[in-house]
């Protein structure tokens, strides 16, 4: 039987005061490429580093590649690639240098890939790392997690820093890994499109704990559709219509202004506006499926609300 | 906007930020100064003690290139002449690395580019470093003058002596402001200033002890020495300096003036593009610490050629004040026919053995400072876990620690037995009496070890403290002050003295193996066990 890759339940680990994480779960099955969303201070980092072996959890499990992350950390860390939130290299060392480190500590390096990564991501490798901007060393450690033929690839907000171009380098090569099907891959991240635009499923954190997890159809079935059309009717038979539009259950925010309409509705009601409005006789149709940013912004307006709740 | 815009605002920031270390320089500028009046005021007490050693002095070209020039028995000048060496060196590195900070340093760290989005003008913060840097090098002379006036010294001379010093200063904070505008990190900044200042102060060291002063007149550090304050008195000799400052001053200006924010005439070198032997432990730290160690092996060559210079002294031990002999013979054991100058010979291998105690006390700080930069995280995800990396560093430095005492050794051997000694006997056996100390200096660095996995945050601080205790208040300095004798835990003390002819015993190198052994397995297994990071 196939163990999923990264299996992690109930984490919690503290500094001193600060609980960092606070009952985590997150579950990566192999061949995915797994969104691990949060903003800033959630604890992906600390999730990463427990993974990693760097940190010991202080309750909860995890398991990496069917072992124990602290105690089977270097005959694991031979299957797994990594790229820290924030690359720090020795300034005395050439981003050559340390990829060929990297690379050949971890075993072995197919060098031909490693040319094609440096050449994709325009590194100069000659250049000594104290030279470096923050987006090149990012680029140094993307490279050789890239270049190695890792099972696990596991990037920590690997686009901070980078410009848009690489950024879209950066998104055709876990394409390309994706495709392949054979890699695993764990991106933490808290830009949403990069997420969306790369990732098979999506566990998303806050405050140390995980408030969704799931594939993005699912996470986009409990969000809303925004819908724009342009009706054949006439102004006055306008309001009329719309209010019938506006008593569907799931329709929200309706607004008509110069024989536009516009809404937002629910995954479940999309079928009986789409055929509310084709009775009224559409003329164009503008429609945006919901971002990750709405689902995002959806559980902070729950939390939010929550907070506000229990305040009163 | 003209080019000076903002300059006083810069100047406020660096003063802000002096704050934390001039005073520190200051401190210990005026504390040289009056220790060194204080060591001549006690060990010189009577005119006929002071005559003896003037005359010792002034018949060894050692001891007179290290205070420079000659003596006379005065105590003023004897006091500048046993301090300026230290202070003039101490006072133009205070302002050079005060120009390069803010300077260069600012501008790669991108500090002035923001300054420089508002109201900056180009050559502002050239300005305000110098400003700065000058007012540091003038208060440490000046702190000077008022400390020795004040416990009684000649007015004059202790404001010539002042004056000296903070020519001093200012020559090199020039020199800095050069270099600054030259290179384009603060890394290589500094290493030209560093560079300009050792090659100064060898200039000046070599024109003193073989009499050829003429080398005086070209060293910045020399124009100091030949103010001979107290004495003579040439303060119009600071001329020299002044015009030397004024000149490079203007160099750096039309340099700043000239060129784009963030690029230097000296470009950065390149690094190899591949390093296909760059795997495992044990390379990386190579080739990450390979510099420090050749560094520390050129100097410690420097220092043992000179040493071995100083064997010709080793025979004037016979006719130095009994005092310091005495605290020789206290401290330094071995058999009494071994005479004065194997003892002199012992006193000198041990000095280097604790010089060199430093270097693993380094080593080990470099790991902790990898892990607070980051700069091991991504090695950590390799199979080269913590364990593997720390023991890397760790095999370097026992052989690096070996590597340098068997130079000390072999080096300080050679010249000595071919000044003095016996090419045929001596040579081995001073080698012999310096690798006996390996040991010693590796249980200071298992000591260092043990602090950095189990205490990290600390781990530095315990780090100097342990060496200091060793080196400074340990063996060496201790008695010849006649401040302490020995502590069970200093190590080197528990090393036969086989040099003067004690016995070898190898139980204390043994002990003191298999105690550092512990130490670095238990160092080890903390580290495994804590967060990293
Ligand atoms: N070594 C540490 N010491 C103290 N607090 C820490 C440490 N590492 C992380 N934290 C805290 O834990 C929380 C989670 O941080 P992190 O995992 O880095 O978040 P993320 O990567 O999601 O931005 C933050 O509040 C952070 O301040
Ligand atoms: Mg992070």
């Amino acid at each position: 039987m196939m163990t999923a890759p990264i299996s992690v339940s109930g984490l919690v680990k503290t500094f001193g005061r600060t609980r960092a994480l606070d009952g985590l779960d997150l579950t990566v099955d192999t061949g995915e490429v797994h969104g691990f969303l949060g903003p800033n201070g959630a604890g992906k980092s600390t999730t990463i580093r427990i993974l990693l072996g760097l940190l010991c959890a202080d309750a909860g499990t995890a398991r990496l590649l069917g072992g124990d992350p602290w105690d089977d950390a270097t005959r694991l860390h031979s299957r797994l690639a990594y790229v820290p939130g924030d690359v720090t290299l020795w300034p005395g060392l050439s981003g050559g240098e340390v990829i060929d480190l990297l690379l050949q500590s971890r075993g072995g390096a197919d060098r031909a890939r490693r040319q094609e990564l440096i050449e994709r991501f325009d590194l100069d490798p000659r250049v000594k790392a104290r030279a470096y901007s923050k987006g090149n060393r990012q680029k140094v450690a993307l490279i050789a997690a890239l270049a190695s033929d890792a099972e696990l690839l596991i990037l920590d907000e690997p686009t901070a820093g980078l410009d848009p171009l690489m950024e879209a380098v950066f998104r055709d090569v876990v394409r390309e890994t994706r495709r392949r099907g054979d890699r695993t891959v764990l991106l933490s991240s808290h830009i949403l499109t990069e997420v969306e635009e790369l990732c098979d499923r999506v566990t998303i954190i806050r405050d140390g704990r995980t408030i969704d997890t799931g594939s993005l159809p699912d996470l986009r079935h409990l969000t809303r559709t925004s819908i724009q059309a342009e009706l054949s009717a006439s102004p006055g038979e306008l309001s009329g219509a719309t209010g019938e539009l506006a008593e569907l259950p799931g329709v929200h925010d309706l607004r008509t202004e110069n024989g536009l309409v516009r809404f937002d509705v629910e995954a479940d009601a999309l079928g009986p506006a789409l055929r509310c409005l084709a009775s009224l006789g559409v003329r164009s149709l503008v429609s945006r499926p919901p971002t990750l940013e709405q689902v995002f912004l959806r559980h902070y307006d729950r939390a939010g609300a929550a907070r506000a709740e229990a305040a009163r | 906007m003209n080019a000076l815009t903002g300059t006083a605002r810069s100047a406020r920031l660096a003063l802000r930020r002096e704050r934390g270390i001039a005073p520190w320089w200051i401190i210990l500028l005026v504390a040289l100064a009056l220790v060194m009046v204080s060591y001549i005021n006690r060990n010189m007490s009577t005119p006929e003690l002071m005559a003896t050693y003037t005359t010792m002095i002034n018949r060894n070209s050692f001891f007179r290139a290290l205070g420079g020039g000659f003596v006379v028995p005065e105590l003023g000048y004897m006091a500048a002449w046993r301090s300026g060496g230290f202070l003039y060196v101490l006072n133009g590195l205070a302002a050079l690395m005060a120009v390069v900070r803010y300077t260069r340093a600012d501008e790669e760290s991108g500090r002035i580019e923001l300054l420089r989005a508002g109201v900056l003008g180009r050559r502002a913060p050239l300005t305000a470093a110098l400003l700065v840097a000058g007012g540091v090098g003038f208060a440490g002379g000046a702190a000077t003058t008022i400390a020795l006036i004040g416990i009684g010294l000649d007015p004059a001379g202790s404001i010539v002596y002042g004056a000296a010093i903070t020519m001093a200063g200012w020559v090199f904070g020039a020199i800095a402001a050069v270099a600054a505008q030259l290179a384009q990190t603060a890394r290589t900044a500094r290493a030209i200033g560093l560079s300009v200042l050792g090659i100064a102060y060898i200039l000046r060291y070599a024109g003193d002890a073989s009499g050829q002063y003429w080398m005086k007149y070209i060293s910045p550090i020399g124009w100091s020495h030949l103010v001979e304050p107290y004495w003579s008195d040439r303060w119009w000799l600071l001329a020299i300096p002044a015009a030397v400052t004024a000149a490079l001053t203007a160099i750096a200006y039309r340099l700043a003036g000239r060129r784009d924010l963030g690029a230097g005439l000296i470009h950065e070198r390149r690094g190899p593009a591949t390093a296909p032997g760059l795997r495992g432990p044990i390379s990386l730290s190579w080739r990450l610490h390979r510099g420090l160690l050749i560094t520390w092996a050129a100097g410690i060559a420097c220092f043992a050629a000179a040493a071995g210079g100083v064997s010709t002294l080793a025979y004037q031990f016979t006719e130095a004040p009994g005092v310091t002999v005495d605290n020789l013979l206290k401290a330094f054991g071995g058999s009494l026919g071994g005479g004065a100058v194997d003892f002199a010979l012992w006193a000198i291998i041990l000095i280097f053995a604790h010089v060199i105690a430093l270097y693993p006390v380094l080593m080990v700080q470099r790991l902790r400072a990898d892990e607070i930069a980051g700069r091991a995280e991504a090695v950590q995800a390799t199979p080269m876990t913590r364990l593997r990396w720390a023991a890397g560093q760790l095999v370097v430095t026992g052989l690096g620690t070996a590597a340098l005492l068997a130079v000390a050794g072999v080096v300080f051997g050679t010249f000595y037995a071919f000044l003095v000694g016996d090419p045929a006997s001596d040579i081995a056996r001073l080698l012999a009496g310096t690798l006996g100390t390996i040991p010693a200096a590796w249980l200071v660095g298992a000591v260092c070890m043990l602090a950095y996995g189990l205490v990290p945050r600390a781990s530095v601080a315990i780090g100097w403290i342990i060496w200091i205790a060793v080196a400074v208040v340990g063996r060496a300095a201790g008695p010849l002050y006649g401040l302490w004798g020995g502590t069970p835990f200093e190590p080197f003390h528990y090393i036969p003295n086989t040099v003067a002819g004690a016995p070898f015993d190898p139980a204390p190198a043994l002990t003191m193996v298999a105690l550092s052994a512990l130490l670095l397995g238990g160092g080890l297994l903390a580290l495994r066990r804590r967060d990293f990071g």
